[in-house]
């Protein structure tokens, strides 16, 4: 009794104390336990020192926060349960309240707990309510990473209205998802909604989180898109050695020279850590330099996701701002109020002092986690069964005497409406379909896809310095590109730009790595080899260089390389496509052609095509160390008779590992020049049809960036103009085919029906003259549109006399315009009773069939024929 | 049938090659090269001798490497000399006045053979023509159906001619084709369609299905033969063949007179039999380790081989390494050499370039030197160690047919007891069971039998050891060879190396001294 006395004395201060309450609970709560022991030696003095300080702190609060208050919200369209409590709620309410009251007289130093702030319609309502789990219809909502990284985007963040206290307000996720923004808590609530929804074991937290988190601040963080995936530097297996392996041979070095070497070397690599480790320490210092005079007060909320649901290893939190998944050890949490699901609440007993990393999340255990409501289905404390349930009711008398009527009660459903999240609105995802990050060094816009017209989607814009004024590279990712653009990389400094591309470029292009758009400048294209006839896996080229990288051909080639001299002068004019520059040397290598043997096989060929010497290197048997080479100069001069010289000995020097005796012949050796001459001309062609390749795909390039198509996916019903066309039509047709069918429906007996007394059965006589009214008046209706007719044709007719008259009498007087205007009324109007004309012969014609048609009809007609059968 | 008879027949000799090689040469620039040089005849490729009223093919063993022949349109009775050329792809002897198909057993590269216009009555000896895929045989004397059955084994076979043929009249021809080669595409000059493929499929199931059950059943026994035959290699290769069985206690008795005729002995019976037993599983123990040893021995060569292989091309790779560096460099100076215009520089460069060279020889040969250390170190580990093997495999084998003889021993010995006490009945008169008149007649005294034992007892001795005496001397003559080829290989593969080596250090010596000659020259 002796604590309960002094906390009863605690009390009695802390309410003379008023005005330094807020400052005390702000401590307190960093470090409950801790403080409370303290306190006692608290002196006023102290307390008063404590006030001026904390009047001192200003909290700016945003004037953003103003949009988004209750007044913007319309609340008379919200449904009843938003604007008012169930009866269980109530009861509910109580409970809470009930529990509230037990705990701040148990634990006065902390504040009260946040457990049922007011709705949207002022009316308060339990935070576990507030939650209500959905499974979205979207599969990329099913993973807590992505459905946190689309919350993250989707929702804008307001800061909280006093950044110490939690809000007096939560709204519902239908509210904050209509209006796409929400503080701390609207953000774990929706996320909490969302991942229970999915299968995930997630909890609300009410907490204290660092400035950094609280105001969603990310200068200080490295942009996960820069850091660049860990090399995992895999150690190669190094078999054991083999039996028979041999010893390799004897080292004669010394080996204390190489320590000493080894000595120097890492002294040096030591020195240069410790420069380096130093001015890491003093970059960071100069980061961190400012310190937060309010680090543990603020008040912040997150989720948390406990293990063992959904193959989740180990209990983490999720930021619901940043959409990052920290340990339970981060030191950006600093402390844990309370936290709830869709089922029941806990409060944390355990002491803070050390941000969460102490913290067990075992919500079984009653010493460390306070319940609200008894007899949900959470996770008992990791001891037995039996021990668990006898102890749980022990600490519940203990602890807090919780009445019977708890055990029975379960938390009423939730009073949120269903979450519902739009096709359109999920694509678009952020607020207006943009959003801007900003990292340490680092800035990161994106947008939703077809927002922009060039199907920018993400930019990565990097920074040398930490104002961000000095643009180190550029990273935009496209999508839906007709011409399969998915990342452009500008890299400031060196000026050079790096396009990738999806597969299905016209031209095959992967990689286009350029400084410029000129031709003959440094470039380099690598392509889907795949999907080129010509096998094409790169090609580098310098102004005086191409050099080509093959693959999978059936002539085995595999590179070329191209030396290009200058261009001729007296060309000049020309432009490039006509005018090649000349080339110097073709450099040609093979793969091996395991249908050749090794020493036929040609590696590599050179030609140099000013000396008109023709180079040729084979490939190396297995068993051999060297390689044929043959050398081909061609020289056509001619002999001291006058006659032309075919071929000499020493104009083919070759050397062979294993002599042959036939490719000594001058016939072969003619042969093999011959051949190589041709394929020289082949070659050289295809180099400049490479050349030609690259003009066309710059060409086509520029035209791409130019045009920027977006492709449109047929499945895409909202976009895909052309479906929706014929969507459209389709559903045109089916309306009027039903139209049609309504019309088929129509009573034509109805109007005579109704002058007869209703609910009575017809009398023959009555039947007789029902049917002879309709005819009648059918044939009435005929004539009169005959009639009509007629009539509007003798009208027409009789204008055109008239008109014709006019222009017989004036045909003197009349402009040139008049006559047009007159003669084009002419043709109209004998169109018009060319049409009436027809119009009445073909209602002479069908006049009397139809008369026919209804009188069979009538005849025919259930409700008159029983009646009129006797007359037929 | 209108052959010109009054020329008169002529010989294939050397003139009339050369004029056709000659004529049928390369052409222009390329052909007064070759008439400089002369052309060999087993450089020939392709040879066209028709209209040249040859009656005997000769003088064609030289043409070693040709690949098309064209002997049409002579007067040729029999295939003949064209054993030598075995890459011959394309053979025409059509209008000619052949009898019989014969003498293309070497042929195995042959794709397109064409006997038109022969007097061949039989389709045969084309067994080796594995490739075969045109085959005319039209205006020939071709009679029997059924040598179209004997075409079914040519799984390449697609085009045929058969038409001008005793065959062809038949109505059914066409059909009976179609129906037995399937594969077939196109018969006398045309395609045979789908259509007509079906419908001789149809009307010939019955007889095919059972042609080619039968050609299945002889498949599968080829098949099991091949097996049978692999798995004796196999055992052979483990010097324990057919001791899996009762092969070897067999054999013991096969020619042992006397003891089968003791065996009719009572009592023996089943004393035989449980020797057998015995015999049969130890016989069995030594072919299980046998074949244990055999498979440790193989790993033993693998791992050496594999060892070898790996250290031979690793050091190839750095001997190509340090060749093509210097090739690099070589380029350059070769290049600075000949644009050098200073006479001093140029000869300094030279003896740079000469320093280079004999450099690269002296790195090269110190590669090739230190392989040839590091292998002779593995190849004694290894000799050594198969040596043991070998020899704790004959250990073995020898303790188990000590087994063997053990058992023999004993068997003998109650053999004898038996013998003994039979022949003891036998002469007091006890003997009630009849014995046959041959065994009886061993029973006269007790030399006899003894004798008669004694000798059924050396010959199942005699045969244990020579099993034993065999397996060892094998296995030994296979270890020494083994060690032998080792030796010889790596010595082979050394005096290639240092060949190889001296010719290329040559051939770049001699590129300079050439460069010297022509800068002196200028």
């Amino acid at each position: 009794m002796e604590v309960l006395k002094e906390k009863v004395e605690e009390e009695e201060a802390a309410e003379r104390e008023e005005a330094a309450e807020r400052a005390e609970r702000g401590e307190k709560t960093k470090r409950p336990m801790e403080v409370r022991r303290e306190e006692t030696t608290m002196t006023q003095e102290m307390l008063r020192d404590l006030e001026r300080k904390l009047s001192e702190i200003e909290v700016s609060v945003p004037e953003k926060l103003l949009a988004f208050t209750k007044d913007t919200i319309d609340t008379s369209k919200l449904p009843l349960s938003y604007q008012s409590n169930t009866l269980k709620e109530e009861h509910l309410l109580q409970v809470a309240d009930n529990f509230s009251r037990q705990y701040s007289h148990l634990c006065p130093d902390r504040v009260p707990l946040f457990l049922h702030p007011l709705n949207e319609c002022e009316v308060p309502k339990f935070v576990s309510t507030t939650i209500r789990p959905t499974l979205m219809p979207y599969p990329e909502l099913y993973n807590w990473d992505t459905c946190a990284q689309f919350i993250s985007d989707f929702l804008s963040m307001v800061p909280l209205p006093d950044p110490l206290k939690p809000p007096l307000y939560l709204y519902s996720s239908t509210t904050v998802l209509k209006y796409q923004k929400g503080n701390c808590f609207d953000f774990s609530t929706l996320l909490c909604s969302m991942l229970i929804g999915a299968g995930y074991d997630a909890y609300c937290v009410n907490g204290y989180g660092s400035q950094d988190l609280c105001h969603m601040d990310l200068t200080r963080e490295v942009c996960p898109l820069t850091m660049k995936p860990k090399e995992s530097v895999k150690e190669e297996e190094k078999a054991p050695p083999k039996k028979y392996a041999i010893k390799p041979p004897r080292d004669l070095t010394s080996r204390f020279e190489q320590e000493q070497e080894m000595k120097r070397q890492e002294a040096i690599k030591a020195e240069e850590e410790n420069r380096r480790k130093q001015e890491e320490a003093r970059l960071l210092e100069q980061e961190n330099a400012k310190t937060d005079p309010l680090h543990g007060l603020r008040v912040h909320s997150w989720v948390l996701v406990l293990s063992g649901k959904r193959e989740v290893p180990e209990s983490f939190f999720i930021d619901p701002f940043t959409a990052r998944s920290y340990s339970t050890q981060d030191d950006h949490f600093l402390g844990i109020e309370s936290l709830w699901n869709h089922k029941n609440y806990w409060v944390n007993m355990q002491d803070c002092w050390n941000c969460c990393k102490d913290l067990v999340f075992d919500l079984g255990d009653p010493v460390r986690w306070e319940y609200l409501l008894l007899g949900t289905d959470k996770p008992f404390l990791s001891l037995t069964e039996e021990e668990d349930e006898g102890m749980n009711d022990d600490d519940d008398v203990e602890n807090l005497g919780k009445e019977d009527e708890d055990k029975s009660f379960d938390m009423p459903p939730s009073w949120v409406e269903q979450i519902e999240i739009s096709p359109e609105a999920f694509e678009t995802r952020c607020p207006n379909g943009k959003k801007v990050i900003q990292y340490k060094r680092a800035k990161l816009e994106k947008w939703a896809p077809y927002l922009n017209n060039n199907g920018l989607v993400c930019r990565l814009t990097t920074y040398e310095d930490l104002e961000c004024t000095k643009t180190l590279e550029m990273k935009e990712w496209y999508q839906n590109r007709e011409d399969m653009l998915e990342l452009k990389h500008i890299n400031k400094i060196t000026g050079l730009n790096v396009d990738y591309f999806k597969p299905g470029h016209p031209q095959a292009l992967r990689v286009h790595s350029y400084k410029s758009m000129q031709p003959e400048m440094d470039r380099v294209m690598e392509f889907y080899e795949t999907a080129r006839v010509d096998g094409l896996i790169k090609r580098e080229e310098t102004p005086k260089t191409m050099t080509e990288h093959y693959q999978g051909r059936p002539d085995f080639l595999s590179y070329r390389h191209v030396n290009f001299g200058p261009r001729m002068k007296k060309l000049a004019l020309n432009s490039a496509e006509s005018n090649p520059r000349p080339m110097v040397k073709i450099t040609e290598r093979f793969f091996r052609n395991p249908a050749k043997p090794a020493d036929e096989d040609v590696a590599e060929r050179v030609f140099l095509i000013a000396e008109e010497r023709i180079q040729l290197r084979y490939h190396c048997r297995s068993d051999h160390i060297t390689a044929n080479k043959r050398e081909f100069l061609r020289r056509t001069e001619v002999d001291s008779k006058g006659n032309k010289i075919i071929m000499t000995p020493d104009m083919c020097i070759s050397f062979e590992v294993e002599p042959m005796e036939h490719t000594k012949k001058l016939l072969y050796q003619y042969e093999a020049m011959m051949k190589l001459k041709n394929e020289e001309k082949l070659s050289r062609h295809q180099a400049w049809e490479s050349e030609l390749e690259v003009l066309e795909i710059l060409k086509l390039r520029e035209e791409e960036e130019e045009a920027h198509t977006l492709t449109i996916s047929i499945y895409d019903t909202k976009r895909n103009e052309k479906s929706k066309e014929y969507r459209e039509a389709m559903e045109r047709v089916l309306h009027e085919e039903h139209l049609r069918q309504v019309e088929a429906q129509l009573d034509y007996l109805a109007p005579f029906l109704a002058q007869l007394p209703p609910g009575e059965k017809l009398t023959r006589w009555q039947a007789v003259r029902l049917k002879d009214e309709c005819l009648n008046d059918f044939k009435q209706r005929l004539i009169d549109k005959a009639n009509l007719i007629q009539a509007r044709f003798e009208k027409e007719t009789q204008e055109l006399q008239k008109k014709q008259q006019w222009y017989q009498e004036n045909q003197v007087t009349l402009t040139p315009e008049d006559e047009d205007l007159y003669l084009s009324y002419c043709s109209q109007a004998m169109f018009r009773i060319r049409i009436l004309e027809q119009r009445l012969s073909r209602h002479k014609e069908l006049a009397p069939l139809k008369y026919l048609a209804l009188e069979e009809k009538l005849y025919k007609d259930p409700r008159l024929v029983e009646l009129l059968k006797v007359f037929v | 049938m209108n052959r010109l008879y009054d020329m008169e027949p002529r010989v294939m000799d050397d003139d009339m090659l050369k004029l056709a090689v000659g004529e049928q040469g390369p052409r222009e620039e390329a052909g007064q090269l070759a008439k400089q040089e002369g052309i060999l005849f087993k450089d020939v490729v392709s040879l066209q001798l028709d209209f040249q009223n040859i009656l005997r093919i000769d003088n064609l063993w030289q043409f070693e490497s040709l690949q098309k022949l064209q002997l049409d349109n002579n007067i040729i009775e029999k295939i003949e000399g064209l054993e030598n050329l075995t890459r011959l792809v394309w053979l025409d002897l059509s209008f000619n006045n052949i009898e019989a198909i014969e003498g293309l057993d070497t042929l195995v590269n042959l794709e397109d053979l064409s006997l038109f216009n022969n007097r061949i009555s039989k389709i045969d000896s084309l067994d080796a023509l594995v490739k075969l895929q045109v085959l005319s045989l039209g205006n020939n004397h071709i009679g029997n159906m059924m040598n179209i059955i004997y075409l079914r084994r040519f799984k390449a076979l697609r085009t045929l001619s058969l038409s001008g043929n005793p065959v062809a009249e038949d109505e059914d021809y066409k059909m009976f084709i179609c129906a037995y080669l399937p594969d077939l595409v196109y018969l006398d000059f045309r395609r045979l369609d789908d259509h007509m493929k079906e419908l001789a499929e149809m009307k010939h199931q019955y007889s095919i299905d059972e042609l080619k059950h039968r050609e299945n059943l002889m498949q599968a026994r080829l098949e099991d033969e091949q097996a049978r035959r692999e798995e004796l290699e196999e055992h052979k290769a483990a010097f324990v063949e057919q001791l899996n069985g009762t092969f070897l206690f067999d054999s013991m008795y096969a020619e042992d007179v006397e003891g089968s005729k003791l065996s009719h002995l009572p009592g023996v019976g089943e004393l035989l039999e449980a020797y057998k037993d015995k015999f049969v599983i130890i016989c069995l123990n030594i072919f299980e380790y046998g074949l244990k040893q055999q498979e440790k021995r193989k790993a033993e060569l693998d791992t050496f081989m594999e060892c070898v292989q790996e250290a031979i091309q690793e050091n190839q790779e750095q001997g190509k390494l340090k060749i093509a560096k210097f090739e690099e460099k070589h380029l350059l100076s070769l290049n600075a050499i000949r644009e050098e215009s200073e006479l001093s520089s140029i000869e300094t460069k030279i003896v740079e370039y000469s320093e280079d060279i004999t450099e690269l020889f002296n790195v090269l040969m110190t590669l090739e030197m230190q392989l040839v250390e590091q292998l002779e170190e593995t190849i004694n580990m290894f000799e050594r160690n198969i040596i043991d093997l070998v020899g704790l495999f004959v250990e073995n084998v020898q303790s188990l047919m000590a087994q063997c003889r053990d058992l023999e021993n004993h068997h003998h010995e109650k053999l004898l007891e038996i013998a003994i006490n039979i022949l003891e009945k036998i002469v007091k008169g006890e003997m009630d069971e009849d014995l046959p008149d041959d065994v009886r007649s061993l029973f006269v005294d007790k030399d006899t039998i003894v004798n008669a034992v004694g000798a059924s007892h050396d010959i199942h001795l005699l045969k244990i050891d020579n099993r034993e005496d065999e397996l060892v001397t094998r296995v030994n003559s296979w270890c020494t060879h083994l060690l032998d080829k080792i030796h010889k290989d790596e010595i082979m593969r050394n005096r290639k190396r240092v060949k190889e080596i001296n010719q290329y250090v040559d051939h770049v010596q001699s590129e300079l001294d050439s460069l010297e000659c022509g800068d002196l020259l200028d």
